[in-house]
């Protein structure tokens, strides 16, 4: 699993453009279901045929980026960001271009840290001239963090461990499924979750499942001065009971925590108080769809080093697997 | 129909947004001899259809929404001590919540404060500033040991408080933000009793207003009306904030104006407050509403809508405070409006 989740996370997916990933997740998931396809935003719906109810599982294969927005006479590149970055930690930082374009971001002068913002930041690719630049990028083009996947022995280091984490757990869960066919499965990768859980809602309307659970990372409380959360790296999967987007369904999230105790896995229970996630989107589409999430805890998501701890990782793919195979009410 | 009695039982009912179980059959057996039909859709929303007079091709399908649901606070952590670490569901202001009374909903119902320092051992410039939600904690007195036995991370709180009667018709407690709006929609279909009525009345006690206006959205979608009232509460009047950002409370039912909005349906029930002789007010919002009106108006293809609001103090305290007169008086205007809708009103909707 550990090779699998190099492979994505090393892989660049910005919203709105995550064919990449796309691929990747295609040639692994393409000999376990019946069906394959994509849907006219760009989510990856694979459908594994069943009888009972229909689950749509949901984990995002976009990853917070950021758009070039000018390129000025010197070749410097103004940007914006694409979903929730923080100016701060851009400094310093090394990007990357699905072409292949390397750039390094610095700042203006400035007199105090808390004068920076988007407008003091630019990127430098290395040329010269405008027209330089623009032989290798053009405005609108995207470029995400440029960073390796780091093996800390338990511990995980990478970039956009959100979602891959999650991405790599739904297709380690649908390797794993036995010939049963409880449950109708969509497994869902989806696109532009950090821009507004838009391809989550997409789906959503197009399979109208009888349940929705989003896979996903959530942030943790065990850092120094952290805010209060009783989740920590190491204690297990987390099952959602809420977030800014949805109030997890009872019914879903108490047969997941059923399911946990049934058969021994770890798991912790998770109340996020800001950020959210595609089961935002998937609950309230149509006539309302209970939804739930189970959750891999992740120190400085959205950082260019996010870290999961990588028995969490499995335990949260025994835990979906007996989720997914289970007789849903 | 005993406007207080109704109140007293819902607003000291538990529902925090997510978790309105407990209070849905106390509200289902008030509904219930006053509609043809209740019934329930995935996320909780509870739909009372009162039939009307059309038939076959001229069915009108009239959609009203007052949510139940009420802020409330979760559990975040179980501390040493036996101390309760929460976070908000709804906003709540920090300064209006130590010395509250709470109930922590976990294996069992139990009684817990929200405590605070007192001023003797709290710094001068500590007692100058507001206290932060991160830094207040909820003690049950039982131990860490004991506590975790009945709680855990997650599990509901909500705040207790009785409703009180004060003079002029005003009450005063937590959550009539908006079961005020509940009970206007049981008393509009008890005013329906004995009024002609050609559209089917779908009144829908919504959920998980306070968190996004979720249970609306869904329920729009479910019952695809031809048009829709929410009822909500608007800011009453109050000592230290300007009267263009307020209303009177005890000055009749206010109509909501602005884009949310459709304007056949305001200048229909401006029209029919008129004939009635019921006072109104109007209350202005630029952009949409933090009402169900809000994602009513864009649920499917769009739909037609309008919003009543009563005018209420201190919103989001325990300690809310409006008229029951506001009440029945926008109830009224509701049926009277109701008992004029008609297709061609309806079709009336599209010639822009």
């Amino acid at each position: 699993m550990k090779t699998l989740l190099q492979k994505l996370v090393e892989e660049s997916g910005p919203p709105g453009a995550e064919e990449k990933i796309r691929d990747i997740v295609k040639a692994e998931v393409k000999d376990y279901v019946d069906e394959i396809f994509e849907d006219a935003l760009g989510n990856l719906i694979c459908v594994r045929k069943g009888e009972g109810k229909k689950i749509m599982l949901a984990a995002h294969m976009d990853e917070v980026a950021l758009m070039v927005t000018h390129i000025d006479e010197q070749g410097f590149l103004r940007f914006t960001k694409v979903g929730g970055v923080l100016p701060h930690l851009l400094v310093g930082e090394r990007v990357i271009f699905s072409s292949g374009v390397i750039g390094t971001i610095n700042h203006e002068k400035i007199k105090e840290l808390k004068e920076l913002d988007f407008s003091k930041l630019y990127i430098d690719i290395g040329a010269s001239s405008k027209k330089e630049a623009e032989n290798k990028v053009a405005v609108g083009d995207t470029c995400v963090y440029y960073r390796q996947f780091t093996d800390l022995g338990r511990r995980i280091l990478a970039k956009s461990l959100d979602d891959r984490a999650g991405c790599a757990v739904m297709i380690s869960a649908l390797q794993k499924l036995k010939d049963d066919r409880i449950n109708e499965l969509y497994f869902v990768f989806t696109v532009q979750e950090e821009v507004g859980l838009r391809g989550a809602k997409t789906s959503a309307y197009r399979l109208d499942p009888d349940f929705g659970i989003a896979v996903d990372v959530t942030r943790t409380g065990d850092t120094p001065e952290a805010p209060t959360m009783a989740v920590s790296l190491g204690k297990g999967p987390a099952i959602k009971v809420k977030d800014s987007s949805v109030l997890a369904h009872p019914q879903v999230r108490d047969l997941m925590i059923e399911i946990a105790e049934k058969y021994k896995i770890p798991y912790q229970l998770e109340v996020l108080e800001r950020g959210g996630t595609d089961a935002g989107a998937i609950h309230l589409t149509k006539e309302g769809i209970p939804s739930g999430a189970l959750s891999i805890p992740c120190r400085y998501i959205h950082t260019p080093s996010e870290m999961i701890d990588y028995e969490d990782l499995q335990s949260a793919v025994n835990l979906l697997e007996k989720i997914l195979t289970a007789r849903w009410p | 129909m005993d406007v207080i009695s109704l109140l007293r039982e819902l607003t000291e009912a538990q529902g925090v947004s997510g978790q309105e179980d407990s209070l849905r059959p106390t509200a289902e057996k008030f509904f219930r001899p006053l509609c043809d039909e209740i019934k329930y859709d995935k996320l909780g929303n509870l739909i009372a259809l009162k039939k009307g007079t059309a038939e076959g091709k001229e069915h009108i399908k009239i959609m009203l929404a007052a949510h139940m649901d009420e802020i409330g606070l979760v559990v975040t952590k179980i501390e040493e001590g036996g101390f309760l670490r929460f976070s908000t569901i709804g906003g709540f202001d920090a300064r209006t919540l130590p010395g509250q009374k709470v109930i922590i909903h976990g294996r069992k119902d139990i009684t817990g404060v929200i405590g605070s320092k007192s001023p003797h051992i709290t710094e001068e410039k500590e007692r100058k500033k507001a206290v932060e939600i991160d830094k207040l904690f909820i003690d049950t007195g039982y131990a860490q040991s004991e506590l975790l036995e009945i709680v855990k991370v997650g599990d509901i709180i909500s705040i207790e408080r009785s409703i009180y009667e004060l003079a002029n018709g005003c009450v005063s407690g937590k959550a009539l933000d908006d079961r005020a709006g509940v009970v206007a929609l049981m008393y509009c279909l008890h005013k329906l009793q004995s009024l002609h009525h050609v559209p089917d009345v779908y009144a829908v006690a919504t959920v998980q207003e306070e968190v996004g206006v979720r249970g609306a959205a869904v329920s729009a979608y479910n019952i695809a009306p031809d048009l829709s009232i929410a009822i909500d509460v608007c800011h009453g009047n109050l000592p230290g904030v300007s009267e263009f950002e307020t209303q009177e409370i005890g000055a009749g039912p206010v109509i909501g104006l602005g884009p949310n909005f459709h304007p056949s349906i305001i200048a229909r029930l401006k029209e029919v407050a008129k004939r009635a002789r019921i006072p109104v007010q109007f209350d202005v919002s630029a952009g949409p509403t933090g009402t169900d009106a809000r994602a009513i108006q864009i649920a499917r293809g769009g739909i037609p809508t309008g919003l009543l609001s009563l005018p209420l103090r201190y919103m989001h305290t325990s300690v809310e405070l409006l008229s029951c007169e506001d009440l029945k008086l926008t109830a009224e205007l509701l049926a009277v409006f109701i008992s004029t809708i008609d297709r061609v009103f309806v079709e009336g909707l599209t010639c822009f």
